[in-house]
């Protein structure tokens, strides 16, 4: 009977500690509200966004501390740099406001769309086109037209990035701070001279560097293959010399893979990889090992945006330049010149909808996207921005962004970086088999039987 | 005991903890997963059903036959690396004469403790171009380099290895362990029939270690079929995919392309493999006094 007895108690205890355990989960929810001002604690979570408009308000101007979760890339120079000069500003503009930055991860977007599922989104964060298309189905993505014209943001962008700010459905979810950016095709000055080689218009010409570079043990052009835009990149630098929308047009469905142009692209792909174009363990290579390469003189050629070209004149100063890429022949070189790889896209600072500051969140993400294109500008030297923001830089432009904005205005086509892309079958299609094109291992016909059936 | 295993509130008390967080966390999850693979689901928005689509289309899909080639190479790589490997070190270590044991049987163990991550960039650094592999070839005059991450075919054996690698520890720990559960007065009477010391493992250690190699078996091969570390770290799952699994398929399609039904699917067909793979190693180790039970029964029934 006695053991009887302590065996119930036993389970009663375990039963009570366990109840008490669940208690207690509850209990310590109480001390993360005191984070969030008072007016806002008081207020119900189910509240109109209109009320939520007019809570927000009194808060800045009662002066109640505001704390707004912020994701965005936080990793190199071109990122910090952006983010801590708008962090300075914010505090003069809104000294009731302060950011915690949560870093965003290189994960396909795999963080945020956990965090939206679990209701957990940050109140602003950084955008791409395919997270934009995905929130939007679920509402977890602000609308911010109001916002955009109250605050000026439309009259202040560019006239070639005004499409830029609009998804496919005419709304803006995201005010974006880069313009229009171009995929640039770098090379050693120092490295071609001391070869007796010219800059490349044909791709014959190209052949003859890379037999030139390979018998000296130099790699012809560093490719960072383990990131799929990289390779999508070096594919559609050539496509663009035969069909002017590239990528873009194979994205949106006004082309097709089987068409000539992007099959010739794809063989002559194939040939300058057999002839060694690119370093044999491409596939994987990243980027820091691609452009260590680069700057150090082991490669003669690269491939990236021209947010590189800071990096690339720091480390290699007058020896580096980039080129139009090469064409067929001398005359589709000439041609080429007008078009370009790579684009803009809607992509920048979106806002949570239900964010408690939703209303401010939406007005802060606005002045940050300004801060960074003015920090772009002045530190980063990089005028490819999306808005007019009257700055000049601190120093002078290097050679290689004078070269690039006296091209601007000839510009006629570009295309889209990978993360522009709004066909996510696609752009996981062209991602991996530019790489297994890029690999050597697969062939061009392989590359376009294989996105045919995708796309199909 | 006796006396709790006799009353039936008791062990429902003690079954019920378990059991609820059994059902919550495992049994429930895999519910749903077979359910949203039959719908369009994007992770966020709400599910339509969709029937068969996002089957067929993993079926047809070329990736699909990709991935499942490779998770048997993997699956067979590893189960023989470390099994073989495991068991002869275990052996070894398990003689008394033999000098260093303790450090070898701290050393074979070291690589499990290690995180797969550092594990991998450790083989990545010895693997790439101009890594240390190749650099052994270069300096003895070999023209043997080679992309051994980069091939389309090749890479997943390498891939392979590397986990047998790290995780040969474990069985060995395991197989240690089973071999001094075997009572010396076997080895003492086999040695006095003038038995030798490696016929002494074959017919005595080796058969009795069977629940452990089963176990062993169990995990290499489940293992197998759900890798996806090691080519996310060393390969990408590249070039264009070669490298895949069914967990690559999942997780390329639910967050590189938000096509959660499509992911879903992939990952029952993977729940799938790995539950035949378990009924297979159970029927293959059944009990032999079972055998002999359900030989029985029939013989009774054919009566």
């Amino acid at each position: 009977m006695k053991k009887k007895i302590l065996s119930s108690l036993m389970c009663m205890t375990l039963a009570a500690s366990s109840l008490i355990g669940c208690g207690n989960a509850a209990s310590t929810e109480t001390p993360a509200q005191t984070d969030t001002p008072a007016a806002e604690t008081t207020t119900e979570e189910t509240k109109a966004e209109d009320t939520k408009t007019a809570d927000t308000a009194s808060d800045t101007a009662s002066g109640d501390k505001v704390t707004l979760s912020i994701y965005t890339q936080y990793a190199d120079d071109d990122t910090k740099v952006p983010y801590d000069y708008a962090v300075e500003q914010l505090k003069e503009a809104y000294p009731n406001v302060e950011l915690n930055l949560i870093v965003q991860a290189q994960d396909d977007g795999q963080t945020l769309k956990t965090l939206a599922a679990t209701g957990q989104l940050p109140d602003i964060y950084q955008a791409s086109t395919d997270i934009i298309n995905t929130f939007r189905e679920s509402n977890q993505i602000m609308v911010l037209n109001d916002v955009a014209k109250s605050t000026g943001f439309l009259d202040k962008l560019y006239d070639a990035n005004k499409d830029l700010a609009y998804a496919e459905d005419g709304n803006i979810y995201a005010f974006p701070f880069s313009g229009q950016e171009y995929v640039l095709w770098y090379y050693n000055k120092a490295l071609f001279k001391d070869n007796g080689l010219e800059v490349p218009q044909t791709y014959d010409d190209l052949l003859k560097c890379i037999e030139t570079f390979k018998a000296k043990d130099i790699t012809p052009l560093a490719l960072f293959g383990q990131e799929g835009w990289n390779t999508a990149a070096a594919y559609d630098v050539i496509a663009t010399r035969y069909a002017a929308g590239g990528i873009k047009a194979l994205d949106e469905g006004s082309a097709k893979v089987s068409d000539e142009g992007y099959v010739k692209a794809a063989k002559k792909l194939e040939e300058l990889v057999a002839a060694g174009l690119f370093q044999n363990d491409a596939t994987t290579t990243n980027y820091d090992q691609a452009s260590e390469k680069f700057l150090s003189g082991q490669a003669a050629m690269f491939i990236n945006g021209q947010w590189y070209i800071e990096d690339a004149t720091k480390a290699l100063g007058d020896d580096v330049d980039w080129m139009f890429y090469p064409a067929e022949d001398a005359a589709s070189y000439e041609a080429g010149k007008s078009a370009f790889s790579g684009g803009g896209s809607a992509s920048g600072f979106a806002v949570n909808p239900d964010s408690a500051n939703a209303a401010l969140a939406a007005e802060v993400a606005e002045f940050i996207t300004e801060k960074y294109c003015e920090a772009k500008v002045m530190y980063r030297h990089n005028p490819l921005v999306a808005i007019d923001t009257g700055k000049e830089p601190d120093s002078e432009y290097p050679a290689m962004m004078k070269k690039l904005s006296d091209t601007l205005p000839s510009i006629t086509s570009t295309t889209k970086f990978t993360w522009g892309l709004t066909n996510s079958t696609f752009n996981d299609a062209i991602q991996s088999e530019s790489q297994g094109l890029v690999s050597g291992q697969f062939t061009a016909d392989e590359f376009v039987q294989d996105i045919e059936d995708t796309m199909d | 005991m006796k006396k709790y295993m006799g009353n039936k509130l008791a062990i429902l008390l003690f079954v019920l903890p378990a059991l609820a967080i059994f059902i919550t966390f495992d049994f429930v999850p895999i519910i749903q997963v077979f359910a949203y693979s039959f719908t369009d689901w994007n992770g966020l928005t709400t599910p339509n059903f969709t029937g068969l689509k996002n089957y067929i289309d993993l079926f047809t899909d070329r990736v699909f036959a990709t991935s499942n080639r490779n998770q048997i190479i993997f699956a067979i790589v590893i189960t023989v690396y470390q099994m073989l490997f495991a068991t002869i070190f275990a052996i070894t270590i398990s003689d008394k004469k033999m000098k260093g044991r303790k450090f070898l049987r701290v050393a074979y163990f070291i690589p499990v403790i290690l995180s797969v991550t550092v594990v991998c960039q450790l083989w990545s650094a010895i693997l790439s171009g101009e890594g240390l592999l190749n650099k052994i070839f270069e300096v003895a005059g070999s023209d043997f380099k080679q992309n051994w991450l980069g091939d389309r075919y090749k890479a997943i054996y390498v891939i392979a290895f590397v986990n047998a690698w790290q995780w040969m520890g474990y069985q060995f720990a395991l197989i240690v362990a089973g071999i001094k559960s075997i009572p010396s007065d076997y080895y003492e009477a086999a040695r006095i029939d003038g038995c030798s010391n490696v016929k002494a493992h074959m017919k005595i250690t080796i058969p009795l270690l069977a629940e452990t190699y089963k176990f062993c078996l169990i995990i290499s091969l489940t293992g197998g079929i759900k890798a996806f570390t090691e080519m996310n770290i060393l390969t990408g799952g590249g070039p264009n995919k070669s490298t895949f699994t069914l967990t690559y398929m999942m997780y390329n399609a639910a967050f590189k392309k938000s096509d959660y039904g499509y992911g879903l699917a992939a990952a029952s067909v993977m729940v799938l493999e790995c539950m035949l793979v378990m009924l297979v190693i159970n029927f293959i180790f059944r009990d032999k006094d079972q055998k002999k039970e359900e030989e029985k029964a029939r013989r009774k029934r054919n009566a």
